[in-house]
């Protein structure tokens, strides 16, 4: 479903993806884990078709992101870090543009609208000006447009951030709904405790270079092999001193 | 829950449909914001409707005055014509190099950094249809102005020349294809620059700044150099029409603009038809080769464009921000501090001090090839005269600088506000601090502009202390219009200085800083004028009325240079206090 293969991407001298690998099955939850800089929303970015490699290919449904972009971004919800809304329209009017943009046919657009509105509890505030939102209200807003198409793959920037425990906790159950029913999700986070509750599997990065791959189950075994925590785990991997000889865990993509 | 391939939904748009949905896009954000500016600011709307209709009549009186004195002092036909196709050539000329270089700045801006293209292109929508929607509104961007300055001036021409309604009939399609082409140019080039030197656009703006320079120099001194005529004599009117026909090149759409217009406006229908024609299609090769380009660059481009170091490193404070730190003991510590972070933001954001440099640069070389012109051979009040323009000039230029950049500060500062808010600092220091920033950075170019004028047009030291005066309190009164009502009427929510200095607070800021610039000169430059005329040629009148009339020019003097200064205090202490006191109440 996401297949990133040998992906580079490089800003100047700055190695910002180093030869990533990775694929994603359908119905997976995959954590993309790692500090700031470490090449996470770069990698979303790619995904998405902003940004395109310096080498290597990603593909989403079978579609290069770079030689079929719209076919890629037609399967993709995406929920950004910063998310963005036209001031000037109302939360309704906007998620009626972006099902407009995605080809669903007016009736579909309604109920849609008023499923994603019902998930996310938009009624209070939706018929109101965007540029009257809350940082949280938007992300909920942002989060019903990804959703309307009923994407196939679902990636998602920091996907708690500015949602209060309510939200934070319809988001999880959401994501845990989709992926049951086939849709592949890629999310990068900073919250720990999340990626282990709800990640099929967890990927660490830092400095563009992946440190750890492998399933929640793995993770715990590792964990406990070495007494640790998941907090203990990702500073040890990414501890400028450790340098590459810290990728000791990583393990080869193992097909769910 | 169904995904990809699901019945409800198409694979990709078509190219119509994408338009459609662009479009419906637009039209609720444009009723949107016309709405707020009916039910919020109407007063705004109100100002700004009044302003330009007031400026398009006036350029419509001002011209239909000028095209009328042209048809009755040039009655020769051929020369009559020869001199308005000069006139519109070069007017449509300048317009075509202005309309290249503003569209594609404003693309950039657009194309590049506008936050709504991230979202755009993560639609399955053509790279192309993101690219056209942001070129049509930058054409709408780059040529209101233009239509708000051309239409008085060629509607005018029509009534004068007594024009068919056919000449009407085809001046609008006429200037939106004109329009079109140096837009679409203009846009090839940005998306040029930024597929292949996304990391050295800079260099290139700087480039394309100093070759724009050298060529308005050069073109200036194959206009105004070395004129063999006295002034204004007809063989000096004979030779600066043989000097402008650099502008009716055969290949420029500005020729056939003004072509088009003129075998309309004579009634020749077939060749104004066939202008248009050509106009058309040529406007539409370049959209659609534009297009083309965008189709095959504009994503590549836009993810090249993020491939930039994460910026270099600097090490410690450079001299200048040294310099301010230790040159002003007399100034409080914290407002040097919040002097050099303003100084350091100005000079970083190439945006703010290009526009500055351009400018201030343009009236350099103006004031540098004034000698040119021959004034100084001139009576000594053309001399004055030019010169007190020339102070009125600057004037006009730092108001809107002090609009556009000192205007918006308090407001940018206000969505940080928490950094300051949080420091052991006065509210009314950041108020005074930005006067002093703006002043500092006003004066020192502002003075030596007007210095240089002045030098170039040998005017005598007492007119030349008298402009430093001047330019002294005309930036003294215009920083603190500026730093008063951008403490008073700030736009907290938005994060554009453009859009700040073009809301209601900027107009009402550009708006009070014209009427200050106006009433200091008619208060220094008008009785200075008078006054030194006198000096030169006494006229011939009995001595008891000499004096009493010397007397009476010598208080208008004194009276009106004192009137300046007690302008200039009120001008800078009403608004400061004013800021200063909605600063203090407002919440954050």
């Amino acid at each position: 479903m996401i297949e990133f293969d040998h992906i580079t991407r490089t800003y100047g001298n700055k190695l910002a993806v180093d030869e990533l690998t990775l694929t994603i099955q359908p119905g997976e939850l995959f954590a993309l884990l790692g500090p700031n800089g470490a090449g996470k929303t770069t990698t979303i970015k790619m995904l998405v078709g902003l940004l395109r490699p310096t080498s290597g290919s990603v593909r989403v449904c079978g579609h290069d992101v770079v030689a079929r972009t719209r076919d890629a971004t037609a399967v993709i919800g995406y929920v950004p870090d910063q998310p963005f809304l036209y001031d000037k329209l109302t939360g309704r009017e906007f998620l009626e543009f972006a099902a407009e943009m995605r080809g669903l046919d007016r009736s579909t657009v309604r109920q849609r609208i008023e499923r994603e509105t019902e998930t996310f509890g938009l009624s209070e505030f939706l018929d109101s000006l965007t540029e009257t939102y809350s940082h949280g209200m938007k992300q909920r807003v942002v989060f019903a447009s990804a959703l309307l198409h009923d994407p196939a793959v679902l990636v998602i920037d920091e996907p708690m951030v500015g949602l209060d425990p309510r939200s934070v906790r319809i988001v999880k159950d959401l994501l845990r709904r989709r992926t049951g029913a086939g849709t592949a999700v890629f999310m990068s986070t900073h919250t720990l405790a999340v990626a282990e509750e709800i990640a099929d599997r967890i990927g660490i990065v830092d400095h563009g270079r992946l440190k750890f791959l492998g399933s929640v189950a793995q993770l715990r075994e590792e964990l406990a092999s070495q007494q640790a925590s998941l907090e203990r785990l990702f500073l040890d991997l990414t501890d400028e001193s450790n340098g590459p000889a810290a990728e000791t865990t990583s393990q080869p993509d193992p097909q769910r | 829950m169904r995904h990809s391939g699901a019945p409800s939904a198409k694979e990709t748009l078509s190219p119509q449909d994408e338009a459609r949905a662009l479009r419906r896009l637009r039209y609720r954000l444009v009723r949107t914001v016309m709405r707020q500016a009916f039910s919020q600011g109407r007063l705004r709307l109100l100002l700004v409707l009044s302003l330009s209709l007031s400026l398009w009549l006036g350029l419509f009186a001002l011209f239909f005055e000028g095209f009328g004195f042209l048809k009755n002092g040039i009655p020769h036909p051929v020369t009559h014509d020869q001199t308005v196709c000069a006139v519109f050539g070069t007017f449509f000329a300048a317009l075509m190099v202005m309309l290249l270089f503003s569209s594609g700045v404003i693309l950039y801006g657009s194309l590049f950094r506008s936050p709504d293209v991230a979202l755009l292109l993560t639609m399955p929508v053509r790279a192309e249809r993101v690219f056209l929607q942001k070129f049509q509104e930058a054409v709408f961007l780059s040529s209101w102005g233009f239509l708000l300055l051309g239409s008085p001036m060629l509607i005018a021409y029509g009534v004068v020349a007594g024009a068919p309604w056919f000449y009407y009939a085809i001046l609008l399609p006429l200037l939106v294809a004109f329009i079109y082409i140096p837009s679409a140019l203009g846009a090839a080039v940005c998306l040029g620059i930024m597929y292949r030197l996304p990391n050295r656009r800079g260099n290139v703006l700087v480039g394309a700044g100093l070759v724009l320079a050298a060529a308005t120099l050069w073109i200036a001194w194959l206009v105004f150099g070395g004129m063999e005529s006295d002034m204004l004599t007809p063989s000096w009117f004979q030779e600066m029409l043989g000097r402008l026909r650099y502008s009716e090149q055969r290949l420029l759409p500005s020729w056939w603009l003004s072509s088009g217009l003129l075998e309309a406006s004579r009634g020749v229908w077939s060749e104004g038809v066939l202008f248009l024609t050509l106009m058309i299609a040529n406007a539409l090769f370049c959209r659609q080769a534009t297009l083309f380009i965008a189709s095959r660059v504009y994503r590549p481009a836009y993810s090249k464009l993020s491939n930039r170091p994460s910026g270099r490193k600097i090490d410690g404070p450079a001299w200048i921000d040294r310099a301010m730190l230790f040159a002003m003991p007399f100034v409080p510590r914290q407002m040097r501090l919040l002097m050099v972070k303003d100084l350091r933001l100005f000079r970083r954001d190439p945006a703010q001090w290009s526009q500055f440099l351009i400018f201030f640069g343009l009236l350099c070389l103006y004031f540098l090839n004034i000698r040119g012109l021959k004034y100084h051979d001139q009576h000594t009040a053309w001399v004055n005269m030019v010169s007190f323009l020339n102070v009125s000039v600057v004037g006009l230029l730092l108001s809107t600088f002090t609009t556009r950049f000192i205007f918006p500060m308090i407001s940018l500062e206000g969505r940080r506000f928490w950094i300051l808010g949080l420091l052991p600092l006065r509210r009314r220091t950041i108020i005074w601090e930005k006067f002093c920033f703006a002043l500092g950075g006003s004066l020192i170019p502002c003075s030596a502009l007007i210095l240089l004028s002045d030098l170039m047009l040998r005017v005598a030291p007492v007119v030349l202390a008298s402009h430093q005066m001047t330019c002294l309190i005309l930036c003294i009164g215009l920083s603190g219009i500026a730093a008063g009502l951008g403490a008073r009427l700030p736009s907290l929510r938005e994060e554009s200085p453009s859009r700040i200095a073009a809301g209601f607070g900027g107009t009402l800021n550009l708006m009070v800083s014209t009427l200050y610039i106006v009433a200091v000169v008619m208060l220094t430059a008008v009785p200075c004028h008078f006054y030194l005329a006198f000096q030169q040629s006494r006229p011939a009148l009995p001595p008891a009325e000499l004096a009493n009339l010397q007397w009476w020019l010598h208080f208008w003097l004194v009276g009106g240079t004192l009137g300046s200064i007690a302008l200039c205090i009120l001008a800078t202490a009403i608004p400061l206090m004013v800021g200063i006191r909605a600063f203090r109440r407002l919440e954050f």
